[in-house]
């Protein structure tokens, strides 16, 4: 290992001991701001009125894209919500 | 009357059996002989516009008339269509297993309540904003008042409910953007490339666009058809007021059958003066806006004749 990446590598230790904190609020934050959006746009399954809702038909493969993201990083092979089955 | 010949977009409307269709198909048939090219769209549900045209309409745009051309919207149907065009579109962008359980969910969102309307007022958007270089004028029929008011305010309403989903998505993006830098992640993803931020803007501007074009006064005008009694008076003043409060322009108020004035007998006399009252009283009600008069005729309107005979009234 040359001096160069011990350099870096103690950089990047400090960088993350100093940011770690604020990136897992960043995180948290994100999660939350993103249920809202997802509730706001399918409104109408939790039994509330959405006027957008024949807007939103056209977005709603990309959120089971995400979805299927989501519940494959959590570890589980296969979809946990029986209403939303992925795969 | 003059303004009139200017408009691109005329809409009419008027309580429930005023005459909303007869007025509005003889005004696209005056047009039509002037030389103009006119679209005569009806949007209520009950459609009468082939009886009067003793002709079929369909629910695409076809000659009813020599060189005019007419069309009957289906709500029923535009939001079928708008729901395969839908399941089309993406069929093209995503997985066989992601779009079995999408086209469940559509097929499942398509059957909510408010659907219908959003897809008919689809199809009058897409009308407005992309049928305009091959017309003149578009005449719109339109359902009793309420509906069609409810109908005017849509873009208003969806605009600003999909502007606010596009700021969220946008807040979402800039943050994930953020942890990246946090993390010195060297491939910041483009918020600008979000396939869901992408969609709702493009339907915002497609919105903004048909509203645009609604409110503005020299190429969208509103026609109010009443007839000389009580509660079409009363109608018509509320829908007027509110469609001020809009701000779409109401280019004419057509009075529409009113008793010729030519009448013998005590009965007719009678109700002649008795339709004086509210003659007097619409002139002063809605002295701000241009009133056509349309007579009352010894039979009832429908098929071309009669027709012809309005329009030649219209045109004068």
């Amino acid at each position: 290992m040359s001096w160069a990446e011990i350099r870096q590598n103690i950089g990047e230790f400090f960088h993350g001991m100093a940011m770690a904190g604020y990136e897992k609020r960043l995180r948290q934050q994100f999660m939350e701001l993103n249920d809202l959006f997802m509730l706001l746009c399918f409104m109408e399954l939790v039994g509330l009125p959405n006027p957008a809702t024949i807007y939103l038909l056209e977005v709603y493969p990309y959120f089971l894209e995400e979805f299927h993201v989501w519940h494959r990083r959590m570890g589980m092979d296969h979809s946990p919500l029986g209403n939303l089955p992925c795969c | 009357m003059r303004d009139l010949s200017k408009k691109r977009i005329l809409f009419f409307g008027g309580k429930g059996g005023v005459g909303k269709t007869t007025c509005a198909s003889a005004m696209a048939l005056a047009a039509s002989k002037e030389g103009k090219r006119v679209l005569l769209v009806s949007t209520d549900p009950a459609h009468s516009t082939s009886d009067i045209f003793e002709k079929p309409f369909d629910r695409e745009e076809r000659e009813v008339y020599p060189g005019l051309m007419g069309i009957e919207l289906d709500a029923d149907f535009e939001a079928r269509r708008y729901v395969d065009s839908v399941k089309t579109h993406i069929a093209k962008l995503f997985s066989p297993s992601i779009l079995k359980e999408a086209e469940r969910q559509i097929e499942l969102a398509s059957t909510m309540p408010g659907v219908e309307e959003v897809a008919l007022f689809d199809r009058m958007s897409d009308l407005i904003v992309d049928r305009m270089d091959a017309y003149d004028l578009i005449i719109f029929d339109t359902a009793p008042t309420g509906h069609t008011l409810r109908l005017l305010r849509m873009p208003e309403l969806m605009s600003s409910w999909i502007e606010a989903l596009s700021k969220r998505r946008r807040t979402l993006l800039t943050l994930n953007q953020n942890i990246d830098k946090v993390r010195l992640n060297p491939e910041q993803e483009d918020i600008e490339r979000d396939p869901i931020l992408a969609t709702l803007e493009r339907r915002k501007e497609k919105l903004d666009q048909v509203r645009a074009r609604l409110m503005q006064h020299n190429f969208t005008g509103f026609m109010l058809v009443l007839i000389p009694e009580r509660l079409p008076i009363e109608e018509s003043a509320r829908a007027a007021q509110m469609l001020r409060e809009f701000n779409v322009n109401i280019c004419g108020i057509v009075v529409n059958r009113v008793l010729p004035d030519n009448l013998d007998g005590a009965f007719y006399q009678a109700r002649r003066q008795q339709e004086q009252v509210y003659r007097d009283e619409i002139s002063r009600r809605f002295a701000e806006y241009s009133l056509m008069w349309i007579p009352q005729f010894e039979t009832d309107v429908y098929g071309l004749k009669n027709l012809e005979r309005i329009s030649r009234m219209m045109r004068a």
